[in-house]
């Protein structure tokens, strides 16, 4: 497993070292420049470029920012005078974590219940209106469900904040809108799933064990149905973790998304690159604590990954 | 007065729309028996007859969509009748949960799917012990430890902390056994047991469940479609045919004096199968397989393992016109080498001469003079392809014929294997397995191969299928004079078909010779152990039957030691077959790869010495 793990890591930082490549010199190869705006005279400008190294060929750019990066720093943002990408970081992640990681909870529950009582349940109703509900929360984009629950719970119904962060009650619909679209996918996942374990041939054998339905389900079924359902969970908490630029702007919300997509529109150089691999970071970290996970949840991976 | 009694039990199968007046498929009819205390009582039949379903109505496993009518039922005192389709189910599941795996308890037939692959076989055995008796979890472990020692896994302590994926078949098997003895149930119910396992490892099983009933005086109801299981283990035999029951009584009635027909036609079938092959081979030889050796190294997989030697060293020879037998229990290689014969596979070390030429094994420059048939029909024939679509590609890619010829050849081509040409616009899933196997076949015969190979081209079909495929492939055997190298692990099946046998083990060939010699006189430990573990349908001679000193069952560890692959099972290994490999001596038409048969241990011979077993 730690062999393993390496390897996994190794491969990671290749990947970061790839992605800070390309972004790099893509960010350069977009027209424009951080300091262009309609009253900046040519001579400002170039001076301006100057002082930041940016009329040095994009060769010698790459190697001093790859340097820097080495050591740890982001550098400084171009177009917000006097702070750090780093600190860009600090503020904005906290945010989208705690709603990311709130949503991915909400999402796994959520799902998991879900679809555990459409498989199970005898009512056809049930199985029926589960059914129309997560192909709606599958089919309808985010961006439409924030701005219909903000208008029916902000607007109509005055029972939470429309938008911006403060107190427990506004993160609720942030959280619900982001957790809809991946609850409604595991929820379909789980009750596929489910449906195939419950014809193996282990149930059959709790159930000549004499184990109640309930147990059996609880007991055996469940962990070997939630396998798949991590190969689907690593990636919807990468995107989840990493900003929604959308729900983010919807609701006012000082998070990553709206950073990055802010920096985009600056040709802030340093905060793109900056943004970019700190979300590649987390992304592939994530994708390290989903394989873990697997091999803790899965005997069979773990005794042959050693 | 019995244990279990059943009463007029009716089980069908609705599915879900209900048609006017048709009422769906019966599974069971009017099927009334008892079963007393300590008595192991045989339930035969092909598979479709509804013995499962019978059992599974038991203990009240049957899906929702079956319709159980039950005239009564009763375990000892207690009243376990399944209510009427429509009444409520509460009372009697709260009843069955006290009742399965407490008084009654079931062995499923597939024992490494009926362990839950995540969960260690310690906590699937104690938990049984648990919800029944609710006594301490160390009490439960305890009890766990006993129970696998009593199924014969040695070591139980350190066993349980196991995964099911971590065992072979046979040790999940007596996990199984090992669960549903957990609560000293009064009947135990074994559907099809031992059809998964090898035939070594089948007998080890009946034994064991022989034991069992001496020791606990449990009762069992064993399921079997294998007649010569049956005769081995059983002291009545209930036979059923299309769910009813078609005939009751001991196992030396029904054996040796039935009375309805349809055990009369089970019992020929069974004695057909017993028959020896009648081909015979030509002299010259066609296929030369000359010290093969194939190793797998671990890929994709983190933690590369060492090259593990899935063949070792394998020579043996087929001439033109006979077929040849390769027997062995799965994961033995036999698989590995049909893929080398074909030219799939290169081998590691040897060479696979055709004719006296080495075969090429580039892709896409498959092959056409050897062909193969393939074990599974219902997966190795692509389901978006059309039978001609099917039996044409071989010929586009390798010979050159214009339409008309292609057309004509698929003609005649179903017509030999007896389907019809109009077959050929339909797709695979039209067919039933036999069909699909006949189409298999065709899809081979179609290059006209000079040497045809058979992977198991049976083993996933019921036995009236089996036997009808059978009778087909020895109709080509005398009507086209085909070379084949046929591949099993069912020696009935072998024997039947081959007119030399080779015996593999743990990647070696260690026995070869004529069929009838091997069959008559096994001189290998191995081949001798293999045959005595065939059960015959006749239930004296099966009883009579003794197996050979053999150690405690191993994995297949034995790839790993330097020495004798099979010393580490064999009761008459001697001290240098642990360090050293066997050769292969030969006498006459036979070979055998064992020290008893080498001069140093007979000591020297003269040429014309004639040898005979020494086991």
């Amino acid at each position: 497993m730690g062999r393993y793990m390496f390897k996994r890591m190794l491969v990671g930082f290749l990947a970061l070292f790839v992605l800070v490549t390309v972004s790099f010199f893509l960010t350069r190869i977009m027209p424009g420049s951080p300091f262009q705006s309609g009253n900046v005279s040519e001579q400002v400008l170039s001076s301006l470029e100057k002082e930041y190294g940016l009329d040095k060929p994009a060769a010698g750019q790459y190697v001093v920012y790859l340097g820097n990066l080495l050591h740890g720093d982001f550098g400084m943002s171009y177009k917000k005078p006097g702070v750090s990408v780093a600190e860009v970081i600090g503020r904005a992640w906290p945010v989208t974590a705690v709603l990311g990681f709130l949503a991915i909870l909400l999402a796994a529950a959520l799902g998991t219940a879900a679809g555990i009582w459409q498989a199970v349940t005898d009512k056809k109703a049930v199985k029926g209106g589960i059914f129309l509900g997560t192909m709606l929360g599958a089919g309808v984009p985010n961006f439409a469900v924030a701005l219909l629950l903000d208008l029916l719970f902000g607007v109509k119904l005055k029972l939470l904040p429309i938008a911006g962060l403060s107190g427990a009650a506004s993160y609720v619909l942030p959280v619900v809108s982001l957790a809809l679209y991946p609850a409604s996918i595991i929820a379909r996942m789980i009750h596929h799933t489910l449906g195939d374990e419950l014809g193996r041939g282990y149930v059959a054998l709790a159930r000549a064990k004499g184990l109640g339905r309930r147990r059996i389900l609880l007991t055996h079924v469940l962990k070997n149905a939630w396998l798949p359902i991590l190969n689907y969970i690593g990636p919807a908490a990468a995107f989840l973790l990493t900003g929604s630029f959308v729900v983010e702007s919807i609701f006012t919300i000082p998070g990553l998304g709206r950073e990055f997509v802010t920096s985009i529109g600056n040709r802030d150089y340093t905060l793109i690159l900056g943004l970019t691999v700190f979300m590649g970071i987390v992304v592939i970290g994530i994708n390290i604590i989903t394989d873990i996970l697997g091999a803790w949840l899965d005997p069979r991976i773990r005794r042959t990954c050693r | 007065m019995g244990l279990l009694r059943i009463r007029d039990l009716n089980v069908q199968f609705h599915d879900g729309q209900f048609h006017d007046g048709q009422k769906g498929q019966e599974a069971v009819r009017h099927l009334s028996f008892d079963a007393a205390p300590g008595e192991i009582v045989g339930i035969v039949g092909e598979s479709g007859s509804g013995k499962s379903t019978a059992m599974q109505a038991v203990l009240g496993l049957l899906p929702d969509r079956a319709e159980i009518v039950c005239g009564g039922m009763w375990i000892g005192d207690a009243d376990i009748t399944p209510p009427l389709p429509g009444e409520s189910r509460k009372d009697y599941e709260r009843k069955m949960d006290a009742v399965r795996g407490n008084k009654i308890a079931m062995v499923f037939q597939n024992p490494q799917t009926s362990l839950n692959p995540t969960v260690k076989i310690g906590r699937q055995i104690a938990e049984t012990i648990r919800l029944h008796s609710h006594c301490s979890r160390s009490y439960a472990r305890k009890r766990a430890a006993e129970l696998l020692d009593m199924a014969g896994v040695h070591d139980g302590e350190s066993q349980m902390g196991k995964y099911p994926f971590e065992l072979s078949g046979g040790m999940c098997q007596r996990v199984g056994i090992a669960i549903a003895l957990s609560c000293e149930p009064e009947l135990l119910i074994a559907d099809e047991p031992t059809t998964a396992l090898d035939a070594t490892v089948q007998k080890q099983m009946l034994e064991l469940f022989r034991r069992i009933v001496q020791e606990t005086g449990t009762a069992v109801l064993f399921v079997s479609h294998d007649l010569g299981v049956i005769a081995s283990l059983c002291d009545r035999v209930l036979v059923m045919h299309d769910g009813t029951l078609a005939e009751e009584g001991s196992v030396e009635d029904v054996f040796y004096n039935p009375r309805h027909v349809y055990t009369k036609t089970l019992l020929a079938r069974a004695k057909e199968l017993q028959k020896l092959s009648a081909c015979r081979g030509g002299k010259k030889k066609l296929l030369e397989v000359s010290h093969v050796s194939r190793c797998f190294t671990g890929t994709g997989g983190p933690g590369r393992q060492a090259a593990a030697e899935v063949v070792r060293d394998v020579t043996f020879h087929i001439q033109k016109g006979e077929t040849f037998g390769l027997v062995g229990e799965s994961g033995c290689g036999k698989s590995t080498l049909a893929r080398m014969v074909t030219g799939i596979l290169a081998p590691t070390r040897g060479a696979v001469l055709y004719e006296g030429e080495a075969l090429s094994v580039r892709p896409g420059k498959g092959n056409r003079r050897v062909q193969m048939v393939f074990q599974n029909p219902y997966t190795s024939l692509n389901p978006r392809m059309t039978v001609r679509d099917m039996l044409e590609e071989p010929l586009i890619l390798n010979m050159d014929v214009t339409e008309q010829e292609r057309r004509e050849k698929v003609d005649s081509m179903l017509k030999l294997v007896g389907l019809d040409p109009d077959d050929a616009q339909k797709y695979p899933r039209a067919f039933s397995g036999g069909e699909r196997q006949r189409i298999g076949i065709a899809r081979a015969l179609i290059l006209e191969p000079g040497l045809l190979v058979c992977d198991e081209p049976v083993s996933a079909l019921d036995l009236p299928i089996q036997e009808q495929i059978l009778e087909f492939l020895e109709e080509l055997q005398s009507s086209r004079k085909i070379t084949c190298l046929f591949i099993s692990h069912d020696l009935n099946v072998v024997k039947r078909i081959s007119s030399r046998i080779g015996v593999m083990y743990a990647g070696c060939i260690v026995e070869t010779g004529s069929t009838k010699e091997v069959y008559n006189d096994p001189w290998h430990p191995y081949t001798k152990a293999l045959l005595s573990s065939v059960l015959v349908p006749d239930p004296v001679k099966a009883r009579r039957k003794k197996g050979i000193p053999r150690r405690e069952e191993q994995k297949a560890e034995a790839l790993a030691t330097e020495g004798c692959p099979f010393a580490l099972r064999c009761g008459y290994a001697l001290e240098c077959c642990f360090t050293d490999r066997p050769k292969s001596c030969r006498f006459g038409g036979r070979e055998v790869a064992c020290f008893l048969y080498s001069e140093q241990y007979t000591g020297k011979r003269s040429s014309d010495y004639r040898m005979t077993s020494q086991i």
